[in-house]
C-alpha cells in the first residue's frame, strides 16, 4: 500500500456535490475516464496528522457540458458557436475506511484507480481466509465471495432471483458448485462434499459430466484468471423420472440415453417412510380439517403394510402392486363404516373423508408412475447420492409431483444429515422455482423443511443454493437467512420491491438491463454488491454441446428386460 | 500607522457611476471612403466563410467593495476593491475559451498599498485625482490594458480578431477590429443613414471614415434577427485607419461573411442578435473566474477586521 498517490489520479473530489463518508463525487481530469464498477481509492489527512484511506466503488458515471444554459446549446456547441467545456463526474459509493474514522473526503483530494493488494482492500478480498471465486468484472479481474459465509462457520445459503431465460440463475449456481469444488477453497474436504440438484426446467443440467465443446480459447482463459481448470463436473449420478406406464420405468428423457437412472419410491417404502403427506400439498396448513386423516393414515400403513421384495405390499391380507390400488384401498377402508373410525380417527365427519379422498384420487394420476411395486430390482432406482454431484430431473412432472419428490428427497437428505450429527462434510442442495416449494402465503411439509434447512441448514451442513424468479413471492425466512444474494436481470417492478433493499438505487436499475451472464451478488462483508460476470459454462449444458462422454455409462439400458 | 481599510457597507452597485465613453463631440466623417456619397448602397452579403483562427477578445469587471483609507497623515481616502477579467474565445472546429487573465485591484489615489486577504491579494493601483469617477475610469483603463495584452498574446496568426468594444487603443492589433453593440452616437445622416436602414440581413454598409479623439475605418452590419425597427441587429465595425483600402474592404467584407453565424437568438440572449454567442459565453465564463462576490466581500470585511 503506497504511502503516497504514486499511481496518477484520475480525478478530483467535487466541491459542487455534497461529500459525504458513503458517497462522493469526482470530476474527472482531462482525458481519464472511471466506468460503471471501477474500484477507486484515496487519502485524507486528518487535523491530528492521521491518514484515513478510503476506498469505494463507481456507481454512476455522468458527463455534461459546462457553459451551456439551454438544451440547445448543444448544437451551437457541436458547431462552434458557443465555448463549452465538457466535463465528466464519477459518482463513489465506499466500501471501506482504513482507519474505520468516517470522515467525508474533502473537495480537491486526488481519486486513483485503486489496483492490485489496494483493489483486494478496497472489496475485502484481503481479509478473506477462504476465498471462493464468484466470477469477473468486466475487465477480467477476478470477484470472490468469503467461503465462511457459505460454509456455516459464519452464514450459509444462497439466494438467487431472476427473470427465467435471462437471468441464467442455475447456470451461475452451478458455476458457484464447480468453484467450490475446483477452486481449492474446500481443502481435502472437496472430495467428500456433495451437492443435490433439481432439474426443473428443460434438460440443461443433464450434461453436467460432458465438457462443453462450444468452450472458446478465451472462456479458459477467464477460468484461468480465476484459478480454475475448465472441464466437466468429474463425478455426476443422474436421475430421471420415469417414463407412464412402462412396465420397466425406463427414465423419461429426450436428449441423453444413457447413464441416467430412473427414480420412484416402492409402496413399501412409500408406507414404512410416511411419504403420505408429501401427495398433499397444505398438509400442515391447520386451517384443513382433512389433515387430520392424513397423519393417521400415515400411522396405519407403517404398522399394517408388509413389504415385499417387488416393492409391493401386502396389508389386511390384501396385495398391493400400484399407487391406484393403494389410494382406491384407503379409499374404502375410510368410507367403510366399520373400518373408518380405525383409519380416519374418531369422529370423523363425512365431508371430511370425501374432502381427503377427493384431493388423494386427484394427485394419483400425477404420481401413479412414481410410486409403484411390481418391478424388478426395486432398489436400483433409489436416489443414492453416491456421486459427488446427483441430478435429479423433474423437469416432466406436474406441479404436485415436483412437490412430492422434491419434498421426499429434501427430507431423506435432511434425516440423513441429521442422524450422522455432522457439519462436514457439507452437501450443497441447488433448486430453482423455490416459489413453488416455499411460497410465501400457505404452509406444506416441503416448505416447512426448506425453512428448516434455511434456519438449521447452517449447523447441519445442508446450504441451500434456492432461485426463483421473484423473491417477493418467497417465503421471507429463507430469502432472510440466505449470505449471499444474488441477482440477475430482474423485471422493473420486481426490482423496486423492498426483498431487494440490498441493491443501492443504481443497482437496481441496472438489474433491469442485466445481460444473460452477468449478476449482481451481494455478500455480507461487503456493503455495496458487485457486479459480477461468469464465464460461459466449460460443462455442456445442451446435447448440442456435449462433448463424447469420458466415463462408463452404466446407467439404465432401456430396452434391459425386453431379451 | 500601516494602511487602515474600512469597506463601504453600502452594496457596490449602488455607488459605482457608469462610466461610459464621453460623449464624443466634434465628429468628423468621411463617407466616400469606398464610394462617393451618392452612390451608398447596402453591400451585397458575402457567402459564409469559416476563418481558421477566429478569435474573440472581451473582459469582464467587478467592483468588490468601495473602502476608505487612512494611513495616519493624510486625508482619509476613497479606495476601490474590483475585479476584472479579460479572455479569448478561440473558435476552429469547436469554441473554446483560449486564455483567461484574473486581476484583482486596489484602486486609490496617492500609493495604496498590497491588500492581502484570502480570497487573493489585491495589488495595488494609485489613482492621480481623487473621486469615484476616477476610480471607475481607472478599472476601465486597466481593463482595457488587460484586454489588449490578452489579445496581443493570441492575436498572432489569427484570421480575424474580434474586441468586444470599440477598437480604442487596440489598433496596432493585426486583423482586429471593434464591434460595437450599441449606438449613442448617429455618425452618419442623409443617404449614408437611410443606407444603414436599408441594410438586410448579412449586409453591410460601404466603409467610411470618422475621426473622434482618433481615426479609424467603420462600417455597420445588420445581423439575422427579428427586424423590430430600423436600427435592429446593426452594429458598428471598427478597422485601424492605417490598413490600405484594399486590405479594409476585405477586412469589411469577412466580417460580413463571418460574424452573422454568431449572432445570438432573442430567447437566449437578452441583447440578441447583436451579443454574440461566443461573447456571451466568453463573459460567463470570466465571470465565473471573478469568484464568487459574496465570498470576495467576506473575504474584504475579513482582512479589513
Amino acid at each position: 500500500m503506497p504511502e503516497t498517490l504514486d499511481t496518477p489520479g484520475v480525478g478530483r473530489v467535487l466541491g459542487t456535490d455534497d461529500a459525504t463518508p458513503l458517497s462522493f463525487w469526482v470530476a474527472l481530469g482531462p482525458d481519464q475516464y472511471l466506468q460503471l464498477d471501477d474500484v477507486v481509492a484515496l487519502e485524507r489527512l486528518l487535523p491530528d496528522d492521521d491518514t484515513v484511506r478510503i476506498y469505494g466503488l463507481v456507481t454512476e458515471v455522468r458527463a455534461r457540458h459546462e457553459g451551456a444554459r439551454f438544451d440547445s446549446d448543444v448544437f451551437l456547441i457541436e458547431d462552434g458557436i458557443l465555448p463549452a467545456e465538457v466535463s465528466q463526474a464519477a459518482q463513489i459509493l465506499a466500501t471501506r475506511f482504513e482507519p474505520e474514522i468516517f470522515v467525508p473526503p474533502l473537495p480537491g483530494q486526488l481519486v486513483y484507480k485503486a489496483e492490485g493488494d489496494e483493489r483486494d482492500m478496497a472489496l475485502y478480498f484481503d481479509v478473506m481466509e477462504k476465498r471462493l471465486p464468484a466470477g469477473l468484472t468486466r475487465d477480467d479481474e477476478p470477484l470472490y465471495a468469503n467461503l465462511e459465509f457459505l460454509d456455516g462457520s459464519r452464514g450459509a445459503h444462497v439466494n438467487i432471483s431472476g427473470i427465467s431465460g435471462v437471468a441464467t440463475k442455475t447456470t451461475y449456481a452451478t458455476f458457484l458448485l464447480y468453484s467450490l469444488f475446483r477452486s481449492g477453497v474446500l481443502g481435502g474436504e472437496a472430495i467428500n462434499t456433495k451437492a443435490l440438484i433439481y432439474n426443473v426446467k428443460g434438460e440443461d443440467l443433464l450434461f453436467l459430466d460432458r465438457d462443453n465443446r462450444d468452450l472458446e480459447d478465451e472462456d479458459r482463459e477467464r477460468y484461468g484468471r480465476l484459478g480454475l481448470t475448465p472441464g466437466a463436473f468429474d463425478s455426476v449420478d443422474f436421475y430421471a423420472s420415469p417414463r407412464r406406464e412402462d412396465p420397466i420405468a425406463a427414465p423419461d428423457v429426450a436428449t441423453r440415453q444413457t447413464g441416467l437412472t430412473s427414480y420412484f419410491w416402492t409402496l413399501s417404502e412409500f408406507c414404512a417412510e410416511g411419504l403420505l403427506p408429501f401427495v398433499f400439498a397444505d398438509a400442515e396448513d391447520d386451517r384443513q380439517q382433512y389433515t387430520i386423516i392424513i397423519h393417521n393414515v400415515v400411522a396405519k400403513l407403517r404398522d399394517a403394510a408388509e413389504g415385499r421384495p417387488d416393492g409391493g405390499i401386502v396389508i389386511e391380507g390384501e396385495t398391493i402392486t400400484d399407487f391406484e390400488s393403494l389410494a382406491r384401498m384407503i379409499a374404502d377402508r375410510l368410507q367403510d363404516d366399520l373400518t373408518s373410525a380405525d383409519w380416519a380417527g374418531r369422529a370423523i365427519g363425512q365431508g371430511t373423508v370425501n374432502a381427503f379422498v377427493r384431493r388423494l384420487f386427484g394427485a394419483v394420476p400425477h404420481l401413479k408412475h412414481l410410486i409403484r411395486g411390481n418391478v424388478p430390482n426395486p432398489d436400483k432406482h433409489r436416489i443414492q447420492r453416491q456421486a459427488q454431484v446427483t441430478v435429479v430431473d423433474i423437469h416432466n412432472l406436474n406441479d404436485r409431483a415436483k412437490r412430492f419428490v422434491v419434498g421426499v428427497t429434501l427430507r431423506r437428505a435432511f434425516d440423513e444429515k441429521e442422524r450422522a450429527g455432522q457439519q462436514r462434510p457439507l452437501l450443497f442442495v441447488v433448486l430453482d422455482e423455490l416459489n413453488k416449494y416455499a411460497p410465501r402465503e400457505g404452509s406444506s411439509p416441503i416448505k416447512e423443511i426448506l425453512v428448516d434447512m434455511s434456519e438449521r441448514g447452517r449447523s447441519l451442513g445442508i446450504i441451500l443454493i434456492g432461485a426463483q424468479q421473484t423473491a417477493s413471492e418467497v417465503e421471507r425466512r429463507i430469502v432472510a437467512n440466505s449470505s449471499l444474494r444474488v441477482v440477475g436481470r430482474l423485471d422493473a417492478a420486481e426490482a423496486g420491491r423492498d426483498e431487494y433493499g440490498f441493491l443501492p438505487a443504481v443497482h437496481r436499475q441496472r438489474s433491469t438491463i442485466l445481460k444473460p451472464g452477468t449478476m449482481i451478488l451481494s455478500q455480507p462483508e461487503l456493503p455495496i454488491p458487485l457486479v459480477t460476470q461468469f464465464p460461459f459454462p466449460a460443462w455442456a449444458t445442451r446435447a448440442s454441446e456435449a462433448a463424447p462422454g469420458k466415463g462408463n455409462d452404466d446407467g439404465d439400458d432401456p430396452f434391459r428386460g425386453l431379451g | 500607522m500601516p494602511q487602515k481599510v474600512a469597506i463601504e457597507s453600502w452594496d457596490p452597485d449602488y455607488g459605482v457611476p457608469t462610466t461610459e465613453q464621453a460623449e464624443e463631440s466634434d465628429v468628423e466623417v468621411d463617407v466616400g471612403v469606398e464610394m462617393p456619397e451618392h452612390l451608398w448602397a447596402p453591400v451585397p452579403a458575402q457567402a459564409e466563410q469559416r476563418p481558421e483562427a477566429l478569435l474573440f477578445i472581451d473582459g469582464v469587471r467587478r467592483v468588490d467593495a468601495n473602502a476608505w483609507l487612512e494611513d495616519g497623515h493624510s486625508p482619509v481616502r476613497q479606495g476601490m476593491f474590483a475585479s476584472f477579467a479579460a479572455g479569448a474565445v478561440r473558435v476552429a472546429d469547436q469554441a473554446h475559451v483560449d486564455r483567461v487573465e484574473v486581476r484583482r485591484t486596489l484602486f486609490a489615489p496617492g500609493n495604496p498599498e498590497a491588500f492581502v486577504t484570502r480570497a487573493g491579494t489585491y495589488e495595488p493601483f494609485g489613482v492621480a485625482t481623487p473621486g469615484a469617477d476616477a476610480l471607475s475610469s481607472a478599472l476601465q483603463e486597466r481593463l482595457g490594458d488587460l484586454e489588449v495584452d490578452v489579445a496581443a498574446g493570441v492575436a498572432e496568426g489569427a484570421d480575424l480578431v474580434v474586441v468586444d468594444g470599440p477598437l480604442y487603443r487596440r489598433q496596432h492589433l493585426p486583423r482586429t477590429i471593434g464591434y460595437v453593440k450599441t449606438h449613442r452616437v448617429q455618425y452618419l445622416n442623409g443617404r449614408p443613414a437611410e443606407t444603414i436602414a436599408a441594410l438586410a440581413e448579412g449586409q453591410r454598409t460601404p466603409v467610411f471614415r470618422f475621426r473622434t479623439s482618433w481615426t479609424r475605418h467603420a462600417w455597420y452590419l445588420r445581423l439575422p434577427g427579428p427586424r423590430r425597427h430600423a436600427w435592429s441587429g446593426v452594429v458598428r465595425l471598427e478597422a485601424t485607419a492605417d490598413l490600405p483600402l484594399d486590405e479594409t474592404l476585405a477586412l469589411a467584407n469577412l466580417t460580413a461573411g463571418v460574424l452573422p453565424r454568431y449572432a445570438s437568438k432573442p430567447h437566449k440572449d437578452p441583447r440578441a442578435p447583436q451579443n454574440l454567442y461566443p461573447i456571451a459565453g466568453l463573459e460567463r465564463e470570466l465571470r465565473r473566474r471573478l469568484g464568487d462576490a459574496a465570498y470576495v466581500e467576506r473575504a474584504l470585511r475579513a482582512a479589513a477586521g
